[in-house]
């Protein structure tokens, strides 16, 4: 900076005899008459405005790398492998079903048989809350199991329980039409419709939303209703053809999912899944308002991960979860079928997030039931089909969807920890390298992402426990959990600060 | 304490720039001393901000780690150079 050039300018100023504009401020026109001193605040100037602009421009980057860029790669498919899945083969669905058990013994006795285990299907969700607390053992207390079942309290009055099982048509997720205004509100562009659609989320809590067209690829088929044991169909059951999906997101407490796979975290996800119904019934409602048929959708209907990535919401992970920037997988999706087509459509999004699952494995190692596929796999896991543990006996991998480029895991092992640990576990969540706070520094690192070498990621991924970050198993993390109260934040949902929840 | 966080990191921001413009106006250095000095402070204020966030959404370990890897590199770097590279150039001219 001190070069030359200044030295002689500065010697050139000493020199002058140009007589210096006096000032009104008292004291400055002496100031400005010294060589040095103004020079040193020319300095000043200069430098500090060249660092604020650089500043200026490195934040507009990081905006700009924050929404992520339109990925054409989503989704591969592989058409002689693929075919719709058929609701009933769904991990949840089929667990619910007494009939569907009857049907199908040798899945349970060849997971028994495989895995050495003597685990009953049909009773596991009701095993997996009677298991007695202990009061001893942090995150395994009665007042983690009433953190559990409150969490579900919403879905129970409302009877809709069942919707996290994917049971269509319940009073939350209704299929009935008749409340739909006969007059359809026109709006003045298909972006503003969208933009409407997205405000109404912000209002019911949605931490973000997005608009994908309704695809029949990722819709069930058939649907299956577990209550009465039929099957349905699409085009004679359903009440009206949907050409769109509306997708929402609700968030879980960091706080809370990071004391996985302990009860605690459990509550979170029961919250998650309330909240799921609740703001489908209202987004649904919101659309049968304006005089368009819709009907609101928990995990029953189809399957929301490719749905969410449709809408340009996140890219899919190693732990079968979706990750959206700045919540990561902490998220749970809803969605609202609709025949509303007036809309500006969102596109898949790439942040390079299934690329560093490539490199990271946090997740897998994790996994308590070992149902996702470690970094030593083939392919590290990715690919067309299943290959993880036992994928190659015939019939096993009843549950996956195959035929899609993606990370396969073994829904039925982590189900059966479900059972075995009295409460859904969430420890992929919690140790995800995408799974942070809502503050400056992850976002710092979720926008230099897409541009970090390849061979950093899994650099990147052995820093986020060295940092504090993504432990699982810690009892001192639900006795954290429960100390901080009020005044501790909220985290409920992003707060925006710097303009990335979704799109807008 | 979020806005307490930003605000201070401006005064020392302005703190920074009028110390390495003064030093601008009282020393003659190389650029690769500008270098080093640039990446010192932005580096510790780098560390400050990420520490302060991260004690503010309790998570104290990468509150350290982040003043251990950004701010001591910082520090260490200014340190360095001053006692190497800027000194000696104060001496000179002294001289």
């Amino acid at each position: 900076m001190t070069n030359e050039s200044d030295k002689k300018k500065d010697d050139a100023v000493q020199t002058s005899s140009a007589p210096v504009e006096k000032s009104s401020i008292p004291g400055l026109s002496e100031l400005l008459e010294d060589p040095s001193k103004r020079l040193f605040f020319k300095r000043v100037a200069v430098g500090g405005g060249t660092a604020l602009l650089g500043g200026a421009a490195s934040y507009g980057a990081g905006i700009h790398s924050l929404k992520g860029k339109v990925s054409e790669e989503y989704p591969q498919i592989d058409e002689k492998l693929f075919k719709p899945k058929d609701q009933r083969d769904v991990v949840l669905n089929f667990v619910s079903s007494k009939a569907l058990n009857k049907k199908h013994p040798e899945r349970n006795e060849q997971y028994n048989r495989l895995q050495k285990k003597e685990f009953n299907w049909v009773n596991g969700i009701k095993d997996m809350y009677s298991k007695p607390w202990d009061n001893s053992k942090p995150g395994y207390t009665q007042k983690d199991r009433a953190l559990q079942k409150a969490g579900w309290e919403p879905l129970n009055l409302a009877g809709s329980r069942g919707s996290a099982n994917l049971q269509p048509n319940t009073p939350f997720n209704t299929w009935d039409q008749s409340d739909v205004e006969k007059e359809q509100y026109q709006f003045e562009s298909k972006k503003h419709a969208s933009d409407a659609i997205k405000s109404a989320a912000r209002v019911f809590g949605a931490v973000k939303c997005g608009i994908a067209k309704r695809d029949k690829r990722w819709d069930y088929d058939p649907l299956y209703d577990i209550e009465n044991e039929t099957e349905l169909s699409w085009e004679k059951d359903f009440p009206f053809e949907p050409k769109t999906v509306i997708v929402l997101l609700a968030s879980m407490d960091y706080d809370c999912i990071a004391t996985a796979p302990a009860w605690t975290a459990d509550g979170t996800a029961a919250d998650g899944y309330s909240q799921m119904g609740v703001k489908a019934t209202q987004m649904a409602k919101f659309l049968k308002g304006l005089g368009y048929h819709a009907v609101g959708a928990g995990n029953d209907l189809g399957s929301s991960v490719p749905y969410a990535i449709m809408a340009g919401l996140g890219e899919g992970a190693r732990n079968g979860a979706l990750i959206s920037p700045g919540v990561g997988p902490r998220v749970r999706i809803l969605k609202i079928y609709t025949d509303f087509d007036f809309v500006e459509y969102d596109s898949p999004h790439t942040w390079g997030i299934t690329e560093f699952c490539l490199s990271c494995g946090k997740c897998a190692e994790a996994c308590p039931s070992g149902a996702i596929p470690k970094m030593d796999s083939e392919n590290g896991g990715y690919g067309f089909e299943p290959n993880y543990e036992f994928s190659d006996e015939p019939g096993y991998t009843w549950n996956n969807h195959i035929g899609i480029k993606k990370f396969y895991s073994d829904a039925k092992k982590c189900y059966n920890f479900w059972v075995e640990n009295g409460g859904a576990c969430s420890a992929c969540i919690a140790s995800c390298t995408f799974n942070e706070p809502d503050f400056w520094h992850h976002w710092f690192i979720m926008a230099i992402n897409p541009v970090v070498p390849k061979f950093l990621h899994a650099s990147m991924a052995l820093s986020h426990p060295a940092f504090g970050y993504g432990h699982t198993n810690d009892p001192k993390r639900a006795i954290k959990f429960w100390k901080m109260g009020e005044g501790m934040r909220t985290n409920l949902g992003l707060k925006n600060n710097i303009g990335t929840s979704n799109k807008t | 304490m979020e806005q307490m966080q930003w605000f201070l990191m401006g005064v020392l921001f302005t703190l920074s720039v009028f110390a390495l413009a003064w030093l601008s106006v009282k020393v003659r250095l190389q650029w690769y001393v500008w270098a080093g000095m640039i990446t010192g402070v932005l580096l510790i204020l780098f560390g400050i901000g990420w520490a302060g966030a991260s004690f503010m959404e309790g998570i104290s370990q990468s509150g350290s780690m982040g003043l251990i890897f950004f701010c001591g590199p910082g520090i260490v770097m200014i340190i360095l150079l001053w006692r190497f590279l800027i000194a000696p150039e104060f001496e000179k001219q002294a001289k």
